[in-house]
């Protein structure tokens, strides 16, 4: 269910671009953003806040990534959590307790589960998959989002697709290719999430939101929000990274 | 006890070593938990009520890219009425909690109080490339089913003992090479004064079709046991299994036993787990008071012949989380073992659990002869 939520999420900030196109399809503006990423490597540190009207939580982690097949999270905070590492290799996911020092095979069906009682799940962290063929696209009229002009994309889901939304609408800036918002609706037309991406920020070479906000709308006063505190691109990460051994070991 | 005092003063003077080192260098962590149990014997028509305060200090030194030191303090306190009912409880957690090397000490003992410090894990290892080579006090956790574990050969443990979350560890030497990105061999010896009792044991684990693989060849304490396990998937549910078979050597009985297991998580965030568990010693008519006193081994896992297991995981919000476990054994018996549970994350770093533990079985009629209730209050530093 909140399978494809996620991948749209992790495109949302991971799909960027410099370049400027005479006329593209939606499709390829989509794909121009999931293209820059696809292939290659980064690394991350990030912290997730939930925020809920009586209380919230943060978590703090690092994350290394190689294509959409590898990747490999660990946890940095809070004390009761440190040191839990999850590795994914295509369909495989593991997960190391460092208190019991063991590695235990996760079921795929656990992708689906909230990350660490967030609003997203294992899967929004760690997959991606194509925001293009499973879902039919529509430009709408252009619309200014934080001074930046922006395509609006609206995107609907085969019949067939494994999505849980009815539609999502897109805001993609058009110099930079910055996801700034999402909505996503659910098959009824009703707005469910939306997802903003602030604070623009050169990582690199590479200008992203530095902040992600998703704000439930039938839920007064939650969110949750995700601050790049470093991310890096193209980092050589072999394959070989993402081993069994080194999800126990890395620092 | 001369030896646990030299380990802490080692130690302590590596601390105050680490405070003018980088920080990186070390790795402290733990948690202080309050433990209170109240149980309830209907058959001696008796209540009794225990408490538990219980710390726990993580330490990790890597001296050098290749070698790292571990030691893990548990230092308990325990008071109550179990400690005055019970004259040996002192030599009872001692006993229970030492390998082959006596590495825990009584600091305080009175009629009604019991403190008691211990390492669990005090080890050396040396690393390089894809060699692992660990000496000292560990956890060999060999098993690969979530529920039973017959390959946990070297340091079995209970799941009616859920406060210890990190399990027993054994005075070992372990040598492990990763032959690949997720494969690895394993050879390890447990210290032992006599051959019988010891356990010297090798692991294979590899991957193939997306299935984790395991194959676990040894002696152990008089057996020669053999057994493999698996964990993989059948579409999006977990599937997993281990089994086991113990030759026994002498006037050693053999067994053969192991568990197979599906687990889920629903859309909803529901997680759902289900499996069955065989072993050949288990006895078929024996009453449900044998869960908590049977000799706990690797060979003899469960004191029935079968059972079957169901787990059911709730996250009522981010916060809190329910969950229960239900053990049956269609033994002539019938007992029955539950488990309910709920989590509440009351602060960030502070945990609240409230748990159950109730046992029935049948004997002129069906009834619960002990019920159990936990409260544990548990900060994480």
């Amino acid at each position: 269910m909140k399978d494809i939520k996620f991948i749209i999420f992790f495109s949302f900030f991971f799909s960027f671009g410099s370049m400027m196109y005479a006329q593209l399809t939606p499709q390829e503006v989509i794909q121009t953003a999931e293209d820059k990423l696809r292939g290659t490597s980064s690394e991350a540190i990030m912290k997730m806040t939930i925020v809920r009207p009586k209380w919230s939580r943060e978590i703090e982690l690092q994350a290394w990534s190689r294509g959409e097949e590898f990747s490999l999270i660990k946890i940095t905070s809070p004390a009761r959590d440190k040191g839990i590492v999850f590795l994914k290799r295509g369909k495989e996911i593991w997960n190391w307790q460092p208190s019991i020092e063991r590695m235990i095979k996760l079921p795929p069906s656990m992708m689906m589960q909230s990350w660490m009682g967030s609003d997203f799940s294992n899967d929004d962290l760690v997959r991606q998959s194509s925001l293009i063929t499973d879902f039919d696209h529509k430009f709408l009229p252009e619309k200014l989002v934080d001074d930046r002009m922006c395509y609006v994309i609206e995107l609907i889901p085969h019949e067939d697709a494994a999505v849980v939304w009815g539609k999502v609408i897109m805001w993609i800036d058009k110099k930079d290719f910055l996801q700034l918002k999402s909505e996503f609706f659910d098959e009824e037309d009703y707005l469910v999430n939306t997802i903003y991406g602030k604070e623009v920020k050169l990582f690199g070479r590479t200008l992203l939101p530095s902040k992600l906000e998703v704000i439930p709308e039938e839920e007064e006063g939650n969110k949750t929000l995700i601050e790049y505190m470093s991310l890096t691109f193209d980092t050589p990460l072999e394959e070989s990274f993402f081993s069994i051994q080194n999800a126990k070991r890395i620092k | 006890m001369k030896k646990i005092l030299i380990i802490i003063l080692i130690f302590s003077g590596l601390l105050a070593y680490a405070q003018e080192e980088e920080p990186s260098k070390w790795e402290i962590n733990g948690y202080l938990k309050y433990l209170h149990t109240y149980f309830i014997l209907n058959d001696f028509d008796l209540q009794i009520s225990d408490q538990l305060v219980h710390h726990r200090l993580n330490i990790k030194y890597f001296a050098h890219p290749n070698w790292t030191v571990k030691v893990d303090f548990r230092n308990r306190l325990f008071y109550g009425e179990n400690v005055k009912l019970t004259p040996t409880f002192n030599e009872m957690i001692t006993n229970a909690n030492n390998d082959y090397l006596d590495l825990s000490l009584t600091l305080w003992k009175s009629s009604g109080h019991v403190l008691h410090s211990m390492m669990d894990r005090a080890f050396i290892e040396y690393s390089k490339d894809k060699l692992e080579i660990r000496l000292g006090r560990q956890r060999i956790n060999w098993g690969i089913q979530t529920f039973w574990n017959p390959h946990d050969v070297f340091n079995a443990y209970s799941f009616t003992d859920f406060d210890y979350e990190e399990r027993p560890g054994s005075d070992a030497l372990l040598i492990k090479y990763y032959t690949g990105i997720t494969s690895s061999v394993e050879l390890a010896v447990k210290a032992a004064d006599h051959i019988q009792e010891g356990t010297i044991a090798g692991l294979w684990k590899f991957n193939q079709w997306n299935y984790d693989f395991q194959w676990l060849i040894g002696y152990f304490r008089d057996n020669i046991v053999t057994g493999i396990g698996w964990a993989g998937n059948i579409k999006n549910a977990g599937f997993k299994g281990e089994w086991a078979y113990y030759g026994g050597l002498d006037d050693q009985a053999s067994s053969f036993l192991g568990s197979l297991g599906v687990d889920y998580v629903f859309g909803n965030s529901w997680y759902g787990s289900l499996g069955f568990m065989y072993n050949s010693l288990g006895s078929k008519d024996d009453p449900i008071s044998n869960l908590f006193d049977f000799e706990l081994s690797s060979k003899n896992l469960y004191p029935y012949n079968s059972a079957l297991f169901v787990t059911l995981g709730i996250p009522v919000t981010p916060l809190t989380s329910a969950n229960l476990s239900i053990i049956y054994s269609p033994v002539k018996s019938s007992p029955l073992f539950l488990n309910p549970g709920m989590t509440f994350s009351i602060a960030s770093n502070w945990d609240l659990d409230l748990i159950g533990q109730v046992l029935f079985n049948k004997t002129n009629k069906y009834y619960s002869p002990v019920q159990a209730l936990f409260l544990r209050i548990k900060y994480s530093y």
